[in-house]
Protein backbone atom coordinates (compact mmCIF):
# COMPACT_ATOMS: atom_id res chain seq x y z
CA UNK A 1 0.00 0.00 0.00
CA UNK A 2 1.36 3.45 -0.56
CA UNK A 3 2.84 5.61 1.83
CA UNK A 4 0.58 8.90 2.04
CA UNK A 5 2.03 10.76 5.05
CA UNK A 6 0.25 11.28 8.35
CA UNK A 7 -2.19 14.46 7.16
CA UNK A 8 -3.74 12.85 4.30
CA UNK A 9 -3.61 9.65 6.31
CA UNK A 10 -5.67 10.78 8.83
CA UNK A 11 -8.25 12.73 6.98
CA UNK A 12 -8.87 9.51 4.72
CA UNK A 13 -9.33 7.20 7.99
CA UNK A 14 -11.64 9.86 9.32
CA UNK A 15 -13.85 10.59 6.78
CA UNK A 16 -14.10 6.86 6.77
CA UNK A 17 -14.32 6.25 10.78
CA UNK A 18 -16.63 8.63 11.46
CA UNK A 19 -20.13 7.85 9.35
CA UNK A 20 -18.94 4.46 10.46
CA UNK A 21 -19.10 4.73 14.40
CA UNK A 22 -22.01 6.67 14.20
CA UNK A 23 -23.70 3.44 11.88
CA UNK A 24 -22.82 1.64 14.68
CA UNK A 25 -24.42 3.38 17.02
CA UNK A 26 -27.66 3.61 15.64
CA UNK A 27 -27.77 -0.08 14.47
CA UNK A 28 -26.50 -0.95 18.43
CA UNK A 29 -29.56 1.14 19.53
CA UNK A 30 -31.83 0.17 16.80
CA UNK A 31 -30.94 -3.36 16.04
CA UNK A 32 -31.70 -4.02 20.35
CA UNK A 33 -34.62 -1.62 20.03
CA UNK A 34 -35.78 -3.87 17.34
CA UNK A 35 -35.04 -6.60 18.72
CA UNK A 36 -36.46 -6.54 21.77
CA UNK A 37 -39.43 -5.04 20.67
CA UNK A 38 -40.92 -7.56 18.02
CA UNK A 39 -39.18 -10.02 20.04
CA UNK A 40 -37.24 -11.85 17.61
CA UNK A 41 -37.09 -15.43 17.82
CA UNK A 42 -36.83 -16.69 14.56
CA UNK A 43 -33.01 -17.60 14.54
CA UNK A 44 -31.88 -16.53 11.09
CA UNK A 45 -33.22 -13.04 11.99
CA UNK A 46 -31.13 -13.24 15.26
CA UNK A 47 -28.33 -14.00 13.12
CA UNK A 48 -28.74 -11.71 10.83
CA UNK A 49 -29.18 -8.96 13.16
CA UNK A 50 -26.12 -9.62 14.77
CA UNK A 51 -23.94 -9.58 11.65
CA UNK A 52 -25.57 -6.33 10.40
CA UNK A 53 -24.57 -4.74 13.80
CA UNK A 54 -20.87 -6.12 13.06
CA UNK A 55 -20.09 -4.79 9.91
CA UNK A 56 -19.58 -0.96 10.49
CA UNK A 57 -16.66 -2.51 13.63
CA UNK A 58 -15.09 -5.00 10.75
CA UNK A 59 -15.41 -1.81 8.70
CA UNK A 60 -13.88 0.15 11.02
CA UNK A 61 -10.66 -2.05 11.98
CA UNK A 62 -10.31 -2.41 8.67
CA UNK A 63 -9.74 1.59 7.67
CA UNK A 64 -7.74 1.04 11.26
CA UNK A 65 -5.46 -1.16 9.56
CA UNK A 66 -5.55 1.09 6.31
CA UNK A 67 -4.46 3.78 8.54
CA UNK A 68 -1.73 2.02 9.78
CA UNK A 69 -0.18 0.89 6.47
CA UNK A 70 -0.51 4.62 5.02
CA UNK A 71 0.41 7.02 8.19
CA UNK A 72 4.04 8.24 9.22
CA UNK A 73 6.60 5.46 10.76
CA UNK A 74 6.51 7.69 14.07
CA UNK A 75 2.75 7.35 14.55
CA UNK A 76 2.64 3.88 12.78
CA UNK A 77 4.91 2.90 15.66
CA UNK A 78 3.00 4.26 18.43
CA UNK A 79 -0.08 3.19 17.18
CA UNK A 80 0.63 -0.57 16.62
CA UNK A 81 2.19 -0.74 19.86
CA UNK A 82 -1.18 0.55 21.37
CA UNK A 83 -2.70 -2.09 19.41
CA UNK A 84 -0.73 -4.97 20.70
CA UNK A 85 -0.68 -4.02 24.33
CA UNK A 86 -4.50 -3.83 24.17
CA UNK A 87 -4.57 -7.02 22.29
CA UNK A 88 -2.63 -8.60 25.63
CA UNK A 89 -4.54 -6.87 28.05
CA UNK A 90 -7.98 -8.14 25.86
CA UNK A 91 -6.26 -11.88 24.99
CA UNK A 92 -5.21 -12.02 28.52
CA UNK A 93 -8.55 -11.37 30.03
CA UNK A 94 -10.00 -13.30 27.87
CA UNK A 95 -8.15 -16.39 29.18
CA UNK A 96 -8.73 -15.37 32.29
CA UNK A 97 -12.85 -15.09 32.41
CA UNK A 98 -12.55 -18.28 30.43
CA UNK A 99 -10.86 -20.36 32.73
CA UNK A 100 -12.99 -19.11 35.67
CA UNK A 101 -16.01 -20.14 33.68
CA UNK A 102 -15.05 -23.22 32.68
CA UNK A 103 -14.14 -23.99 36.42
CA UNK A 104 -17.57 -22.84 36.67
CA UNK A 105 -16.51 -19.52 39.54
CA UNK A 106 -18.24 -17.21 37.30
CA UNK A 107 -21.10 -17.01 35.54
CA UNK A 108 -21.34 -16.66 31.55
CA UNK A 109 -19.70 -13.58 30.34
CA UNK A 110 -21.05 -11.87 27.45
CA UNK A 111 -18.19 -12.27 24.84
CA UNK A 112 -19.05 -8.87 23.08
CA UNK A 113 -17.80 -7.31 25.82
CA UNK A 114 -13.88 -7.93 25.13
CA UNK A 115 -14.70 -6.17 21.88
CA UNK A 116 -15.09 -3.18 24.41
CA UNK A 117 -12.33 -4.00 26.72
CA UNK A 118 -10.15 -4.16 23.29
CA UNK A 119 -11.22 -0.83 21.90
CA UNK A 120 -10.66 0.89 25.67
CA UNK A 121 -7.33 -0.86 26.25
CA UNK A 122 -6.17 0.63 23.29
CA UNK A 123 -7.34 4.13 23.78
CA UNK A 124 -6.09 3.99 26.91
CA UNK A 125 -2.87 2.74 26.32
CA UNK A 126 -2.74 4.65 22.80
CA UNK A 127 -3.01 8.29 25.70
CA UNK A 128 -0.34 6.42 27.89
CA UNK A 129 3.19 6.36 25.79
CA UNK A 130 4.02 9.60 26.52
CA UNK A 131 6.78 8.04 28.82
CA UNK A 132 9.69 10.18 29.03
CA UNK A 133 13.02 8.78 27.42
CA UNK A 134 13.80 7.25 23.71
CA UNK A 135 10.68 5.98 21.99
CA UNK A 136 13.02 4.16 19.44
CA UNK B 1 21.54 10.21 18.39
CA UNK B 2 22.32 13.50 18.38
CA UNK B 3 20.62 16.13 16.04
CA UNK B 4 20.41 20.03 14.64
CA UNK B 5 17.24 19.67 13.40
CA UNK B 6 15.27 22.18 16.54
CA UNK B 7 18.41 24.74 15.32
CA UNK B 8 17.60 24.66 11.68
CA UNK B 9 13.81 24.43 11.68
CA UNK B 10 14.02 27.88 13.86
CA UNK B 11 16.90 29.77 11.97
CA UNK B 12 14.34 29.24 9.12
CA UNK B 13 11.29 30.27 11.28
CA UNK B 14 8.90 27.25 10.75
CA UNK B 15 7.34 25.57 13.47
CA UNK B 16 6.99 22.31 14.29
CA UNK B 17 3.64 21.50 12.73
CA UNK B 18 4.90 23.61 9.33
CA UNK B 19 8.10 20.79 9.09
CA UNK B 20 6.04 18.05 9.88
CA UNK B 21 3.56 18.95 7.10
CA UNK B 22 6.37 19.42 4.57
CA UNK B 23 7.96 16.25 5.70
CA UNK B 24 4.21 14.45 5.31
CA UNK B 25 4.62 13.34 9.20
CA UNK B 26 2.54 14.52 12.18
CA UNK B 27 3.95 17.32 14.48
CA UNK B 28 4.39 14.56 17.12
CA UNK B 29 7.13 13.25 15.28
CA UNK B 30 8.94 15.99 14.47
CA UNK B 31 8.87 16.89 18.22
CA UNK B 32 10.42 13.26 19.25
CA UNK B 33 13.09 13.57 16.49
CA UNK B 34 14.18 17.06 18.24
CA UNK B 35 14.41 15.93 21.80
CA UNK B 36 15.94 12.52 20.54
CA UNK B 37 13.30 10.20 21.55
CA UNK B 38 13.07 8.86 18.17
CA UNK B 39 15.67 8.11 15.53
CA UNK B 40 13.56 8.87 12.18
CA UNK B 41 14.61 5.97 9.53
CA UNK B 42 17.14 6.34 6.59
CA UNK B 43 14.23 7.36 3.95
CA UNK B 44 13.20 10.29 6.64
CA UNK B 45 16.73 11.26 7.60
CA UNK B 46 17.43 11.60 3.54
CA UNK B 47 14.26 13.49 3.42
CA UNK B 48 14.77 16.07 6.31
CA UNK B 49 18.47 16.45 4.75
CA UNK B 50 17.22 17.45 1.06
CA UNK B 51 14.49 20.06 2.76
CA UNK B 52 17.33 21.61 4.52
CA UNK B 53 19.89 21.16 1.66
CA UNK B 54 22.24 19.57 4.00
CA UNK B 55 24.15 16.29 4.13
CA UNK B 56 22.87 13.64 6.61
CA UNK B 57 25.94 13.88 9.01
CA UNK B 58 25.37 17.50 9.02
CA UNK B 59 22.05 17.06 10.45
CA UNK B 60 22.72 13.78 12.37
CA UNK B 61 24.98 12.97 14.87
CA UNK B 62 26.54 8.79 15.28
CA UNK B 63 27.15 9.44 19.53
CA UNK B 64 28.19 5.69 19.52
CA UNK B 65 31.05 6.17 16.39
CA UNK B 66 32.30 9.27 18.43
CA UNK B 67 32.74 7.69 21.72
CA UNK B 68 34.29 4.83 19.35
CA UNK B 69 36.60 6.87 17.81
CA UNK B 70 37.41 8.43 21.53
CA UNK B 71 38.48 4.90 22.52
Amino acid sequence: MRRQGFQSAERRYKRVAYPLIAVYALLCLGGTALWAFFDVDVKLASAGLAIVICIPVIALLVAKLRQFEETDEYTRLRRLRAFARAAVVTLSAVFIVGFLELFDVIDDVPLVLFGSLFFLAYGITACLQRWPGKTV
Amino acid sequence: MKNSLRLMRTERGWSQAALAEKLGVSRQSVNAIETGKYDPSLPLAFAIARLFEKPIEEIFEDESAQQLAAE
